[in-house]
């Protein structure tokens, strides 16, 4: 089974650029495809209409994107053992997060009119190709300036020119699909640490004040402590953060979640 | 065990291309036929095109002419639509010329020629000459400004603002980049016509850098003007005409047109009355 993961910003042409990738392998390969996004998306009913393959869509809700993406990948490899090679496609929102696997090939695609490369992290420094999209509306020496500027933040990366509309660069970028190896572990591994974000936001509010979101941070803490963090969704609520956000709302009893119920009695 | 005695060979030959700060040397282009879009084999053994050489392609509004511009870009092995092969010096080229930018050797001047940078003329040709690798010195800078110059009318200044160029000096200015800061041998240009600029005498500027120029056109004296037309149609090559003297002429004539045309243009921008017109062309150029 080969992974594949397409990341870049809202608009950068990720999904046209899938769909010419699919179109090439869905013949001769076993294909299934997940699109990551926050709030909606319609995208994998395309595809899957289009080239008859499996696709699913997963909604992140009000979790971070790419913390979700994380927690279920392990699920979509299980289910899909018989597929030769898993695409999900990802908005990897912060720029700070990284969406890469190291047993997978790393795909960003990036827009050349959103400016400059310095500005993302290590969705574009830890790709291992860099799809630039829109090249066509600007000069030749604009391109080759920027394509310069990419080399200064990531250096291995493979850079080629795509073009969602017209498909171009997509049999290249099926190229190096065909020649990426296989996963051999069971346990992957991300390319790069997710942001240790642990601060009272992380448990979801609005409050702009420095002293109540260290009291929220400190109960959510306790909270924490208390959950499983297998994110099982037994309590109602998609993952133990937001089960733990509802909590501190008032909108839920801890005793909700089987675990903590246990623990306290 | 060969490989590797390969692989060290090519890591020298990589070695001393960068010491020297050039490309090798690309003496020929050949196009090997595909297939249109009926399926049917295109109408020529091959194509081959020389150093120094101008090539129109011409054809109908859909007709494949972009694609034929696209196999060359990406060096096509018949993994395209059109099913193409390209080769260069007579071998199949190498993968790193297509995707190592320092080594592209393919530079494209495309329709759109819009910048985004906001920065000075002079900054954005230094930014692009180191990207090439190179030391940005000031007269490489100077020379590209004052070549562009040649082809506009409007005089771009070293301190103008990229964004506020007009088209025109626009598209002078990356035609005489392309001659003078980009060191890829080979040229593809997406119809240069609908610009207030000396067409002609940014094709020259470039040829006489010794690289190959492919322009897709359907502008007189252009397409005349070049050495070679590739006719195009139903995405497959249906004709390659050798432009014969006689066109040639015609070309010139047609080029004494529009370079008067220009004259009279600057002469209203100056705020000139215009009295007189020459319906006739005094002089022709030697054939």
């Amino acid at each position: 089974m080969k992974f594949i993961i397409f990341a870049g910003t809202p608009g950068s042409g990720k999904t046209s650029l899938i769909k010419y990738v699919i179109r090439e392998l869905h013949k001769n390969f076993k294909i299934f495809f997940a699109k990551f996004d926050c709030l909606k998306t319609d995208d994998e009913k395309k595809i899957a209409d289009e080239y008859g393959i499996p696709a699913e869509k997963k909604l992140a809700g009000e979790l971070c994107p790419d913390h979700y993406t994380a927690l279920e990948i392990p699920k979509i490899i299980q289910k899909n053992q018989d597929k030769d090679i898993i695409i999900l496609e990802t908005a990897g929102l912060c720029l700070r997060c990284s969406p890469y696997v190291k047993e997978g090939l790393g795909i960003n695609v990036l827009d050349i009119t959103a400016g400059h490369p310095e500005r993302y992290g290590p969705i574009l420094t830890d790709a291992d190709i860099v799809a630039v999209s829109k090249g066509d509306l600007i000069s030749q020496a604009e391109r080759e300036i920027f394509r310069h500027n990419i080399l200064k933040v990531n250096k291995n990366g493979k850079i080629i020119e795509v073009n969602g509309l017209t498909g171009e660069g997509a049999v290249d970028i099926v190229e190096f699909i065909k020649e990426f190896p296989e996963i051999k572990t069971k346990k992957m591994r991300l390319k790069h640490s997710m942001p240790s974000a642990i601060c009272g936001y992380c448990y979801g509010n609005k409050i702009i004040d420095d002293q109540a979101v260290r009291q929220r941070y400190l109960a959510g803490k306790e909270l924490k402590n208390l959950v499983p963090n297998l994110n099982c969704g037994k309590c109602g609520y998609k993952s133990c953060n937001e089960f733990i956000r509802a909590v501190l709302d008032g909108e839920a009893k801890k005793e909700k979640c089987p675990y903590i119920k246990i623990k306290l009695s | 065990m060969k490989k590797n005695a390969d692989n060290a060979a090519n890591a020298w030959k990589v070695v001393l291309l960068t010491l020297l700060n050039m490309n090798e040397d690309i003496k020929k282009i050949t196009i090997f036929p595909g297939l249109n879009k009926f399926g049917k084999k295109e109408n020529f053994q091959k194509i081959d095109i020389s150093e120094g050489e101008v090539i129109a392609i011409v054809g109908p509004t859909g007709a494949g002419k972009s694609q034929f511009l696209y196999d060359l870009d990406r060096l096509a092995q018949g993994d395209t639509k059109s099913k193409r092969k390209i080769f260069i010096n007579g071998q199949i080229p190498e993968k790193e010329w297509k995707f190592n930018p320092e080594k592209k050797i393919i530079a494209s001047l495309s329709q759109s020629m819009n910048f985004l940078t906001d920065i000075s003329v002079k900054d954005f040709l230094k930014l692009h000459i180191q990207a090439r690798g190179k030391k940005a010195d000031l007269k490489l800078i100077e020379e590209t400004i004052s070549e562009a110059n040649k082809i506009t009318g409007e005089a771009i200044s070293p301190d103008t603002n990229l964004l506020n160029l007009s088209g025109g000096q626009s598209r002078a200015l990356m035609v005489s980049d392309l001659a003078n800061i980009s060191a890829s041998p080979i040229v593809l240009i997406d119809e240069i016509e609908n610009a207030g600029i000396k067409k002609e005498q940014a094709i020259k500027i470039l040829v006489e850098e010794g690289k190959i120029v492919l322009i897709v056109t359907h502008d007189p004296s252009l397409a005349l003007n070049a050495n070679k037309r590739i006719i195009i149609n139903n995405g497959g090559v249906v004709d390659i005409i050798k432009t014969t003297t006689k066109e040639k002429g015609i070309a010139s004539y047609l080029n004494w047109i529009e370079t008067y045309i220009l004259k009279i243009r600057d002469q209203i921008r100056s705020g000139k009355k215009i009295e007189d017109i020459k319906l006739f062309c005094k002089k022709i150029d030697k054939i």
